[in-house]
């Protein structure tokens, strides 16, 4: 059986689809089956950090609709064999998904792929709703910085109520927390919190803490996800949840400033 | 698989018996009625069995109803008829005759007026003295999440995030942080009182007098109490 991931937040912003792309073709990359789907209908994006916007000729919402096969909108990564992406709708909104149908295309993927990792709407209507209703796992992606943390809490309590899992009565989501956009050193000033308050009011398992990086930006923009830039500390850092995904336990880096040498100093670097 | 839905059991429940010794309605109802005042909340909607065995005369069953449940009792049905006839009756009128059981305690059905008064105190006195059952919730209470421990204390084994909302009719106990809103003894209860391992609320309440995040700041971030004294909020270090 596959594994459902539902990357979320809550809140806007803070790095669901870098982190689902990152995710997804770092568990392809590991040999695994992997499909990405975009919830965000009405809202393309995955396709353009995954760099295969140009690819897409039918989407999720037309595979919901029965106007075409799953395998017609899957788009292979020419990277990697083993990953997929299910594109979603640009031109309808977020009701053009149904539970029913979305279960049925969740099953139907779970035949053939170990990962199913669905990229989250923001908000907390019925978009982000649907992209969690399935999932066993959640990754929950927040920005050091209160309404951050305020809206990942109040999805968390979704999850713990309004999924399939809860409606059941089955085993909860496995909450996973994934902190982006990190800086040590405004930490350190103060100015952002810290991974502790973080873990402190949420209390859920950390799962990667991503440095703010100047790569990310880059990445998105060339349609590479970061995750393939292994020179880049936030690439590393995809690479270490990837392997805490996997099962494996792995310290944790970049949580500190970077001590600045007397040569930086005195050139002011 | 047609019975799939419903299943009957035989259960055994403890019934507030009225025993009524005249036929004379006027005469219940005062009692009656000075009865309730004792104790208003205790008698609400409390079902009622009318004991009939101790009348020499008939009386009006229909009457004995509307009177019963004018009071705010749920009429339930009639006990202690002696002869068939009289059972007869009571079945025709559309009433259910209810059997008490074999080892019926006719001695003990006989309770004095004075342990009907002290039983009354006993139980109008709960809230008052706190005996309330716990709720308990396990886990986090997240944002946007609201629990409501309705004539029941509150026991929290986990945080309260902030926009999470707790209501007790009792106490509520906090094993974690309070970061949200607290609101003790919400139906109106001076003596409950607030605990909690870390304060950091955005509101806490008892018996509708509150303080927001800025009262707090004597004990914010400690382990604290809450309570009302001369209705005033206080804090308290916990330990």
């Amino acid at each position: 059986m596959a594994r459902i991931i539902v990357v979320t937040s809550g809140k806007g912003g803070v790095g669901k689809t870098t982190s689902s792309a990152a995710i997804g073709l770092g568990l392809a990359l590991k040999g695994h089956k992997v499909v990405l789907i975009d919830f965000d209908i009405g809202l393309r994006n995955l396709d353009l950090i995954m760099g295969c916007e140009r690819r897409v000729v039918y989407d999720f919402v037309n595979v919901i609709n029965g106007e075409a096969t799953l395998n017609q909108a899957l788009i292979k990564d020419k990277r990697v064999s083993s990953l997929s992406i299910l594109p979603a709708s640009q031109t309808r909104d977020k009701d053009a998904l149904n539970k029913e149908n979305v279960g049925k295309v969740l099953e139907e993927l779970g035949k053939s792929y170990d990962f199913i990792v669905c990229d989250s709407p923001a908000g907390i209507e019925a978009g982000a709703m649907m992209a969690l209703y399935y999932a066993d796992e959640a990754v929950v992606t927040t920005n050091p910085e209160v309404s951050s943390v305020r809206d990942s809490d109040r999805i968390l309590g979704m999850l713990a109520s309004r999924s399939r899992r809860a409606e059941l009565g089955l085993d909860p989501i496995k909450e996973h927390l994934l902190l982006t956009r990190y800086s040590p050193k405004r930490v350190e000033e103060g100015e952002m919190l810290s991974v502790e308050d973080v873990e402190d009011i949420l209390s859920i398992p950390l799962l990667g803490v991503i440095p703010e990086s100047q790569a990310v930006l880059k990445a998105s923009n060339a349609g590479e996800p970061v995750i393939l830039d292994t020179e880049s500390d936030a690439g590393k850092a995809y690479q270490d949840v990837i392997d805490r995904l996997l099962g494996e336990t792995v310290e944790f880096r970049f949580l500190v400033a970077e001590k600045k040498g007397i040569f930086s100093r005195m050139f002011g670097g | 698989m047609a019975d799939a839905s419903i299943e009957f059991k035989g259960t055994s429940f403890t019934l507030s018996v009225l025993h009524i010794k005249t036929s004379e309605l006027a005469d219940i109802r005062a009692d009656l009625v000075k009865k309730v005042a004792q104790a208003p909340d205790f008698f609400y909607l409390v079902p009622i069995v009318v004991n009939i065995e101790q009348l020499d005369c008939s009386v009006d069953y229909q009457a004995v109803k509307t009177l019963i449940e004018e009071l705010k009792f749920t009429f339930v049905g009639f006990t202690g008829a002696v002869d068939k006839e009289q059972r007869k009756l009571i079945r025709d009128l559309g009433f259910s005759f209810v059997n008490t059981s074999k080892t019926d305690h006719s001695q003990k059905a006989a309770i004095s007026q004075e342990a009907v008064a002290k039983e009354i105190q006993a139980t109008a006195v709960v809230p008052e003295g706190n005996l309330y059952t716990d709720k308990v919730h396990r886990g986090q209470i997240r944002s946007g999440q609201q629990i409501y421990a309705k004539d029941q204390n509150l026991v929290v084994i986990g945080s309260v995030s902030a926009g999470a909302e707790v209501i007790a009719d009792g106490n509520i106990h906090i094993y974690g942080s309070l970061r949200g809103r607290a609101i003790a003894g919400a139906k109106g209860h001076h003596k409950a009182q607030i605990y909690c391992q870390n304060l950091e609320a955005e509101l806490v309440s008892i018996n509708g007098n509150y303080w927001l995040s800025e009262s707090m700041e004597q004990h914010w971030g400690s382990p604290a109490f809450i309570n009302l004294t001369d209705s005033e909020l206080t804090s308290s270090k916990l330990i």
